[in-house]
């Protein structure tokens, strides 16, 4: 089943004078279940695709489809919700919100979505003892490392069970041992729960996991390879 | 949830969020303070007009108060006192004579308004038989009572003579030596430059009026009575009477005391742009250090009128917590002080003016209460609604690329 499809996606910033074209008529398809990495040098338009295929962003030209939604349709409100129900979200850093414990902060989502505090809690603590950090529930992010806080990242972007999870250099912030042991995460997230991941990065380590390997270079698709 | 995420959020910043907690602290319970200050001052300024002079509800004959003249005297009082008697809401009355006249000390002289009472009864009407700071109240034949200022301008005391003049109830001048025997010192010093007591009889007899009384002084059980007794006693008496309560009397007062309350309000506005500026500062600030958070928010899936209720839900904490502490402090002064009162003695001349008495007894209603307790976080949630218009401004792009 095709999850996510761009379809002559185009970005052009332009601030006043002068126009920089981020991403050049993008046609992509993701199937689901694929572990995507996208690659490319910096600048090359990785951020600004994955944050038009995150509704985070409205392109200049083009579309994207998830689940076969074409989602420039979605009114702001509508695309929050859908934000909510099918994509999780995993930056470079800062991911989450300081006062929140670890716990809560991946509670947050399902509080979002109405859900009673009991199944919360089953939830929570599932994903957290999934990802080992169980033990992490009620320290608050500057009481962890930033590996720690990356975990508890890619907790909260998984507790909704979302299609997909979109994520942005995961691991810049990391040292190479930290930034392999979050990927294997994701990787196994993938493979046990079968959530769909497209992250960026042009960490060496991170592109030798990819299933599928999208290189970008200058806002278009370089190189496409499937490695399973 | 949210609520756990608003209080979080707002102590943050301890000491910003703390400046602002103060500032409506010392705003709630300084405007407890003068606004229960203000409105016992009010308060005693209506009761010793009406525990002065005036009473609840005054019979005259009609016309009287247009022509307050002697020929305006009452008829018939038997017939009044019978209805009176036999309505129950009334506590006391007491019949009176009053006319202006002129009295004279060896020194000098002046213009006043002459009481003829009842002595007995009209210790239960009005406050001057306790108010006498020198010698002892009327009673004895040709006796009068002064106001300690009126004696000072004559320059008489206790013992002296004084010689009032009248013009009688036939137009004739009429005049009689009284003998000083006592001095009153009421809470308004305009009101003892010109009253001056001596009983009834001696009145009568100075006017020629004979047996006829000029006003009757009602005091009811109850303040709220004094409308339907009102109607009561004119549909009683008839047409030829005019009934009066001490609103129609001297609406001056009631006209003062609401003007004071528009007054009051321009407490509350200065308390309440100064904590409204305050708001909307740190809510600002605490807005634009997070926006951040904002985008990361808006990225899990938290719709927009969440997070702009989130900023007003901080906001109005501050103004709650604001306000429970100032109210606890504010009562905390103001309750002994409803109880010994407040010596307002520096300014002692302009309050005697006034007629409200050096000595303030702060009251605490409900408006007063209801006001205080929703000011504060009623504008902590104004004041947040620009902040939280600009926590929903910035796209979600923009927002993450802060940091
Ligand atoms: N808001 C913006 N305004 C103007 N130009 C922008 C904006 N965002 C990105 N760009 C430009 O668009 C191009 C692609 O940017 P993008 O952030 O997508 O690259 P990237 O591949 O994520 O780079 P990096 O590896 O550095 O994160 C760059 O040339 C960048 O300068
Ligand atoms: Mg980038």
């Amino acid at each position: 089943m095709t999850l996510i499809k761009t379809e002559n996606l185009t970005k052009i910033y332009s601030d006043g004078k002068v126009q920089v074209e981020a991403l050049k008529s993008v046609n992509l398809e993701i199937e689901a279940g694929e572990f995507v990495v996208v690659a490319g040098p910096s600048g090359s338009g990785k951020t600004t695709l994955l944050n038009l295929i995150g509704g985070l962003d409205k392109p200049t030209d083009g579309k994207v489809y998830l689940e076969g939604v074409d989602i420039s349709l979605l009114k702001r409100d509508e695309m929050a919700d859908f934000r909510l129900r099918k994509i999780g979200f995993i930056f470079q850093a800062y991911n989450l919100i300081p006062v929140l414990t670890a716990f809560e902060n991946v509670e947050l989502p399902l509080i979002l979505l109405g859900i009673s505090e009991s199944e919360r809690r089953k939830r929570v603590m599932e994903v957290l003892n999934l990802l080992e950090i169980g033990e992490l529930a009620d320290k608050k992010p500057n009481e962890m490392s930033g590996g720690q806080q990356q975990r508890v990242a890619v907790a909260r972007a998984i507790v909704t069970n979302p299609s997909i999870v979109l994520a942005d250099e995961p691991t810049a912030h990391l040292d190479s041992k930290t930034g392999a042991m979050l990927i294997d995460l994701m990787q196994e997230m993938n493979r046990k729960r079968g959530i769909t991941f497209v992250i960026c990065s042009h960490d060496p380590q991170v592109i030798q996991k990819a299933g599928r390997l999208i290189k970008l270079r200058d806002g278009t698709i370089e190189d496409d390879k499937k490695f399973w | 949830m949210i609520f756990k995420l608003a209080w979080r959020n707002i102590w943050r910043n301890k000491r910003r969020t703390l400046i602002v907690v103060v500032s409506i602290v010392v705003s709630v319970s300084v405007l407890l303070l003068i606004d229960t200050l203000s409105m016992g001052m009010m308060k005693q300024m209506l009761d010793n007009q009406i525990n002065l002079h005036i009473a609840h509800i005054q019979i005259h004959k009609r016309g009287f108060n247009d022509d307050k003249t002697l020929k305006n005297y009452i008829p018939d009082s038997e017939k009044i006192e019978e209805v009176l008697r036999q309505i129950d809401e009334i506590k006391f009355y007491s019949r009176r004579v009053i006319s202006y006249g002129l009295i004279n000390s060896a020194f000098n002289s002046s213009g006043v308004i002459i009481v003829g009472v009842e002595p007995e009864r009209e210790k239960n009407i009005t406050i001057i038989s306790r108010s006498i700071v020198e010698g002892k109240y009327i009673g004895e034949d040709r006796g009068i009572i002064l106001g300690k200022k009126l004696a000072q301008k004559l320059n008489v005391e206790i013992g002296d003579k004084v010689v009032l003049m009248v013009s009688d109830l036939n137009g004739n001048v009429s005049s009689d030596v009284f003998r000083v025997i006592g001095l009153y010192e009421s809470p308004s010093s305009e009101f003892d430059k010109v009253y001056v007591y001596i009983p009834i009889e001696s009145a009568q007899q100075l006017l020629g009026l004979g047996d006829k009384v000029i006003e009757f002084a009602l005091i009811l059980k109850d303040q709220n009575f004094i409308n339907s007794v009102k109607d009561k006693i004119a549909r009683a008496i008839g047409n030829s009477y005019e009934v009066l309560s001490y609103d129609d009397i001297s609406p001056l007062i009631r006209i003062g005391i609401e003007m004071y309350k528009e007054l009051i309000w321009i407490y509350y506005l200065i308390f309440g742009i100064a904590v409204g500026f305050g708001v909307v500062n740190i809510m600002l600030m605490s807005v634009f250090e997070r926006v951040r958070e904002f985008g990361v928010l808006k990225a899990i899936g938290m719709k927009n009128k969440k997070i702009f209720a989130l900023i007003l839900l901080e906001s109005f904490m501050i103004g709650v917590v604001g306000t429970i502490i100032g109210l606890v402090i504010g009562l905390v002064l103001y309750l002994p002080l409803s109880k010994t009162g407040v010596d307002l003695g520096i300014f002692a001349e302009s309050l005697a003016w006034f007629g409200s008495g050096r000595i303030i007894y702060p009251v605490l209603t409900e408006f007063t209460l209801s006001l205080l307790i929703f000011t504060m976080p009623f504008i902590s949630l104004i004041g947040a609604i620009y902040p939280a218009i600009k926590s929903i401004k910035f796209e979600p792009v923009e927002a993450l690329k802060h940091i």
